[in-house]
């Protein structure tokens, strides 16, 4: 087993108001600061309103890894942006519906703020 | 008179004639130890010497000696005092049996030599000092240390005062080759001048002389004679003051010299510090005892026959607290039905460590406060979420709240999660059942949803709480697997009919071999059981097995 807790953020800005990160690795205790950081400076350096987060590669997340991702979907309500937890596997999902965080992280964003975003 | 002139004329053509102005003094002296030429730099040092006039009594006894040893053949360089400075002669031989004697001036390589020698002696003591004193983060043993070193290498009484109560002190007092006396003494630092000051340790004070004379009673010694010198010098801690220092020296011997006293001050500085280090760690020892004693899980006992136990294993093996926790509150409630009800809480705070367990210790606080509201669940985690909402992190605590009556010989349990890991069930038949109890993790949204769901054990089947430490155990025999919920459903499968200590133990132990050396988060169980047989008695008033 190669270094264990390994998370990789691959950061690509598509467009002024979307940025999308493709999270690979584990979300735990010892890497979720890192993804909290790339998220920070991300919305310090672009005027991201919308963060498209690719899980398709997160082979494992704990409840500290679920503190993060509530963390950035905070810290994208602060800014009047909205996040997508794209490609999610089924024991994130799980997670997700455990906790019953699935419809506050994932719930389809109002039409209207929709709208706007893509106006 | 011409003669005269001649003979010294003739002394003046036999030696150079840059002798008399050489920046070394030089006397020469015949075999009859009659002087025959002396220089002016010796005629500073050997003010009665003539020529002519006889070695003896106007030249110091150590060299008339060596002349006259040199005479007898032994033809050694020679060394001693001329007043308060040293001097190496060196002689040089003539052919009629003359010797002139070079005065080679040593004093300063002495004094230095001398001063390295006091030098290396004093950095021996401070190493032996800071070895000493570090090697113990005891606060009273650092005192004793300290006054013991001082007594043997800076004084002849030394006595070190911690700062204490209003009237109070904690002291260590020693007199050269005497034992440590350490005590509490109720004095007025104000007896000594510059002692408040010391032990203030604010403005920083420097050591100060004090008047023998004016010492109170208690500050010398039993029969330590005459003293000569006191000096109070402050112990400089880390921030804070550490104490003072109080030496003492006998009449007969010399007062303390400049040297003397920035050495005293060395020692001060080192004996400050470990005394502030050893304080503070004890300080830190004692808060960390009385967060404890709060936050580490409780013993648990049986509930109006209810078995209940626990296992607990921290994330960090060397902290003994984290973010899992659990505690059974009994007889929390009296139900309309008059069944008395206990609650069992196990939860987990995100996060690991003091960080966490600080949480933990809110969050069973909180739970507590809100007992008297056990019998709604669903309100009792809507009071907690509140409390806990905090608009700076998204640190949140997962948690099942789980409330136990004996009914007859069953035990009924309302089981409600806050977005944890859901209950199990282990029937008599080794039957697993998972609770279906679900909820929103509580501390982040300012909704929350929670279903209780209710459970009846049989006699001998038990209810297991545990957290995700147990299903997300990483190791197994080729390690980096997860333990998962299957195997635990296995393991608690196998556990059927046991009563509650040996499940959880037996989870527990199944758990920590899984992760076997790996980091793991933090671990907790509880299992709650129906007792087996008893209900008979309750019933038809048949022992057991009747």
């Amino acid at each position: 087993m190669s270094s264990p807790h390994q998370l990789t953020c691959t950061l690509a800005i598509v467009d002024a108001h979307t940025a999308r990160i493709v999270v690979s690795g584990e979300i735990v205790f010892d890497s979720g600061d890192r993804l909290l950081g790339v998220v920070a400076d991300l919305l310090a350096d672009h005027p991201v309103r919308r963060l498209r987060l690719d899980c398709g590669e997160v082979t494992f997340c704990d409840s500290y890894g679920l503190g993060t991702l509530l963390a950035v979907h905070r810290r994208l309500d602060a800014v009047g942006g909205v996040l997508h937890l794209e490609n999610r596997p089924a024991a994130l999902d799980r997670l997700l519906r455990r906790t019953n965080t699935y419809n506050h992280l994932t719930r389809s964003v109002e039409p209207e703020r929709e709208h706007q975003l893509d106006s | 008179m011409v003669k005269t002139s001649r003979v010294v004329r003739q002394s003046d053509v036999q030696q150079d004639v840059g002798w008399r102005s050489a920046p070394y003094p030089v006397v020469s002296v015949d075999a009859a130890g009659a002087v025959r030429v002396v220089n002016e730099a010796a005629l500073v040092l050997f003010p009665g010497a003539a020529v002519g006039g006889s070695m003896a009594g106007t030249c110091p006894g150590w060299l008339v000696e060596a002349h006259e040893r040199h005479t007898g053949g032994t033809r050694d360089r020679v060394s001693g005092l001329i007043g308060e400075r040293s001097f190496e002669a060196h002689p040089v031989g003539g052919d009629d049996g003359t010797v002139t004697w070079w005065l080679v001036e040593d004093t300063d390589t002495r004094l230095a030599r001398e001063a390295l020698r006091l030098e290396r002696e004093r950095t021996a003591v401070l190493g032996e000092v800071s070895s000493r004193l570090l090697t113990s983060l005891n606060p009273e043993r650092c005192m004793q240390v300290a006054a013991e070193l001082a007594a043997g290498h800076l004084a002849d009484a030394a006595w070190v005062i911690a700062p204490g109560g209003r009237r109070d002190f904690p002291v260590a007092r020693c007199v050269r080759g005497g034992d440590v006396v350490h005590e509490r003494l109720a004095v007025d630092p104000d007896d000594v001048a510059g002692l408040a000051e010391a032990l203030q340790g604010f403005p920083p004070v420097p050591s100060r002389w004090i008047e023998p004379s004016s010492a109170p009673g208690w500050l010398v010694p039993e029969e330590f004679g005459e003293i000569g010198s006191i000096v109070v010098t402050p112990l400089p801690g880390h921030g804070v003051p550490a104490g003072a220092l109080i030496l003492l020296r006998r009449t007969e011997q010399r007062a303390f010299s400049e040297d003397e006293e920035v050495f005293a001050r060395l020692f001060a500085a080192r004996a400050g510090a470990a005394m502030s280090a050893a304080r503070m760690f004890a300080q830190q020892v004692s808060i960390t005892e009385t967060l404890m004693r709060d936050l580490l899980p409780p013993k648990l006992h049986q509930v109006d026959g209810i078995e209940f136990a626990g296992r607990y294993r921290p994330a960090l093996d060397t902290e003994r607290v984290g973010g899992d926790f659990y505690d059974v509150h009994p007889a929390a409630v009296t139900t309309g039905a008059g069944a008395v009800e206990s609650l069992a809480v196990l939860g987990d705070v995100c996060g690991k460590g003091l960080e966490a367990a600080v949480l933990t210790g809110k969050v069973r606080t909180t739970l507590q406060a809100l007992l008297p509201m056990a019998s709604d669940h669903r309100r009792m985690l809507e009071l907690l979420n509140n409390a806990l909402l905090d608009s700076h992190d998204t640190r949140f605590v997962t948690v099942v709240l789980a409330s136990v009556a004996r009914v007859g010989s069953e035990v009924r349990l309302r089981l409600t999660s806050g977005g944890h890991l859901p209950p199990l069930v282990v029937r008599t038949t080794g039957e697993v059942q998972e609770v279906p109890a679900h909820g929103t993790l509580i501390g982040v949204l300012p909704e929350i949803e929670a279903t209780t769901a209710e459970v009846v054990l049989a006699p001998g089947e038990t209810c297991l709480l545990y957290t995700d430490g147990i299903t997300e155990a990483m190791g197994g025999p080729l390690g980096g697997e997860m333990f998962g919920e299957e195997r635990l459903h296995a393991v608690l499968a196998s556990c059927a009919g046991m009563p509650a200590d040996a499940v959880a133990e037996h989870v527990h132990m199944v758990a920590s071999q899984w992760i076997g050396g790996g980091s793991h988060d933090d671990i907790a169980v509880l299992a709650i059981t129906a007792p087996r047989g008893r209900h008979l008695t309750a019933v038809g008033g048949h022992g057991r097995g009747a």
